[in-house]
């Protein structure tokens, strides 16, 4: 199969930051791949040079077969793109938002209008085409951008955070046209995310990004095989929990907070009541006891020894900036 | 990308703002407001103290183009402050993703506000006739002073698009804008003579663009005198192509 994006060594310096420091990642065609990491890992910044908005320090790009440092017309005329922040414009209708695109696309006027039809159908915004935008909705506005960046046929999307600021229905319905897009047109898609449900829900293969390098790439199963099993928390008031864990032969790992202890096993259906057991004879009390299956925060949490939950703090300032942009349009 | 490709770029990007205007025709009968008054409460009151020599014209004749060229760059200074908000909602990151070169973008919008300020200009020549003031109406004076007044809102929108590259953000936009508006406006030709002014004031206004856009438009509106049209023409297109450069060669630091 054909590679939709190679980069190699691939180095953004800003005066103050490295933000993307010497990565290396190919994304074969047909395939949805996620830049996974907490704010400031350099997704934006790698998307943005994808897209040549930035030229890169050193390193090479190609986008489907085109070498994006010396083509950058080319690869946005093939690209399409959905930035974070919400793109369309408020004071024309949603038909007029997309007429522009097309328009700006090259695309011959006896195509448009029937290209345009089609993709208001195809996001189902066909009702709305002809109200001004600040009317829509968080989620309608989404699905215009969508709109936009799709009339011209990309064969690659790029989509940066694109529920962010979402209710839950409107980002599963994002996600299901996400999938829709590939499924039927074949169409490679790169999305980044800091949302770690979205990208094993919605994703073929992701990687890991942190402090501008890219820390793993795998699929969501495979990653989570990694981190070897499943995750047994104990929770107890003895203060020699921990010491008693270890000394019993069990794998703690780190990240445990207080009164609470972290195990890896396998099968850990099995062996809580024998770790119970175990813990009873030595005269330690447990609280409670909870299994956790691996899922890609623990993943993250391996990777990048921290959890992407702690950067959260900036992503709940992205939401809001979204929410608050939505306002703006609709105010 | 073919000449064509690229100045149909330009045009769409100016026909995204026509399409604003038509939906929401209020901001240009609001913008009219100042000019009005500016012709109505000053014009007429210095008509009547009678203080500004302005030769065989009446005040009102002499201010009209002053005025006109006012409406214009009141709207393409502040013109800085509208990118640098397209910037902050994400519209531009999402044109600059197109195949649309970054020239065509700043032309495009450059063009837009050359094209807001016609229709203040239209309604600002409506208010002067029924204020009965004689200007010279011929097809000639009036596509002059059309492409005139595009050429002015083009030349400076991208003066203050090259700004907004340097300064990135609103509130310095506005600072500027305001601190720009004033001496471009009052160190020129537009509401009185450069003759009446100390030496050193008229260097400046000499050197001011503004004053050239004045003076073209009223050799066409008022005196009918085409001799200085030509050199007016000249330093206006010249200005307006060499601050076009600038302020496309600075556009993708707006993003940054």
């Amino acid at each position: 199969m054909a590679e939709a994006v190679v980069v190699e060594n691939l180095v953004k310096v800003y005066p103050a930051v490295t933000a993307v420091d010497g990565i290396s990642f190919t994304i074969p065609e047909r395939e949805i791949f996620g830049l996974l990491g907490p704010n400031g890992a350099g997704k934006t910044t790698t998307i943005r040079i994808l897209l040549t908005l930035i030229k890169p320090t050193s390193g090479k790009v190609s986008v489907l077969g085109v070498d994006a440092l010396s083509y950058p017309e080319k690869v946005r005329q093939l690209a399409g793109y959905v930035p974070q922040d919400v793109s369309v414009d408020g004071e024309i209708t949603g038909y007029e938002n997309i007429l522009i695109y097309t328009k700006l696309y090259g695309m011959p006027g006896d195509v448009r209008k029937k290209r345009i039809k089609e993709v208001l159908e195809y996001l189902g915004l066909q009702d709305r085409a002809d109200s001004m935008v600040n009317t829509f909705s968080g989620g309608m506005m989404r699905r215009l951008e969508l709109a936009q960046s799709l009339v011209h046929r990309p064969r690659m999307l790029f989509l940066d955070e694109p529920s962010i600021g979402l209710d839950p229905n409107a980002r599963s319905a994002i996600w299901d046209l996400v999938k829709k897009l590939r499924d039927e047109f074949g169409t490679t898609i790169l999305i980044t995310t800091h949302d770690m449900g979205e990208a094993d829900s919605l994703c073929d293969r992701i990687g890991i990004m942190d402090r501008g390098k890219l820390a793993i790439i795998g699929k969501p199963s495979e990653l989570k095989c990694t981190v070897g099993g499943d995750i047994l928390s104990i929770n107890s008031k003895a203060p020699n929990l921990p010491a008693v864990v270890k000394e019993l032969g069990y794998s703690t790992i780190a990240g445990s907070s207080n009164g609470t202890v972290d195990l890896l096993c396998t099968n850990g259906e099995v062996v809580i009541p024998r770790l119970l057991e175990d813990l009873r004879a030595k005269g330690v009390e447990t609280a409670s006891v909870s299994l956790k299956k691996p899922t890609l925060d623990d993943v993250f949490l391996k990777y990048t020894g921290a959890r992407i939950g702690e950067g959260e703090r900036g992503t709940f300032k992205q939401a809001r900036r979204a929410r608050r942009t939505f306002r703006r349009l609709t105010r | 990308m073919s000449v064509t490709r690229y100045f149909s770029s330009v045009f769409v990007i100016a026909e995204l703002e026509l399409r604003k205007i038509r939906h929401d025709q209020s901001q240009i009968w609001l913008r009219v407001v100042q000019p009005a008054l500016w012709l109505t409460v000053f014009g007429v009151t210095f008509s009547a103290i009678r203080s500004i020599p302005t030769g065989d014209y009446t005040y009102l004749q002499f201010m009209t183009p002053g005025i006109l060229a006012q409406s214009v760059i009141f709207v393409a200074v502040f013109y800085g402050v509208v990118v640098v908000w397209e910037r902050d909602m994400g519209l531009l990151n999402k044109l600059l993703s197109t195949p649309t070169p970054q020239s065509a973008i700043v032309m495009g919008k450059a063009l837009a506000a050359g094209v807001r300020g016609l229709f203040q200009a239209a309604a600002i020549v409506v208010l002067a006739l029924i204020m009965r003031v004689d200007l010279i109406l011929t097809p000639f004076s009036v596509l002059g002073v059309f492409l005139i007044i595009l050429l002015c809102g083009m030349c400076f929108s991208s003066m203050s698009i090259a700004l907004a590259s340097v300064l990135r953000n609103r509130e310095r936009m506005m600072g500027i804008g305001q601190a720009i508006m004033m001496p471009l406006f009052f160190a020129s030709n537009a509401i009185y003579p450069l003759s009446i002014m100390p030496g050193w004031l008229r260097v400046i206004a000499v050197g001011n663009p503004l004053s050239y856009v004045v003076d073209a438009t009223r050799s066409l509106l008022v005196t009918g005198n085409l001799s200085s049209l030509g050199i007016d023409m000249l330093v206006i297109c010249l200005t307006t192509a060499i601050l076009v450069s600038l302020a496309s060669l600075g556009f993708r630091k707006i993003l940054s």
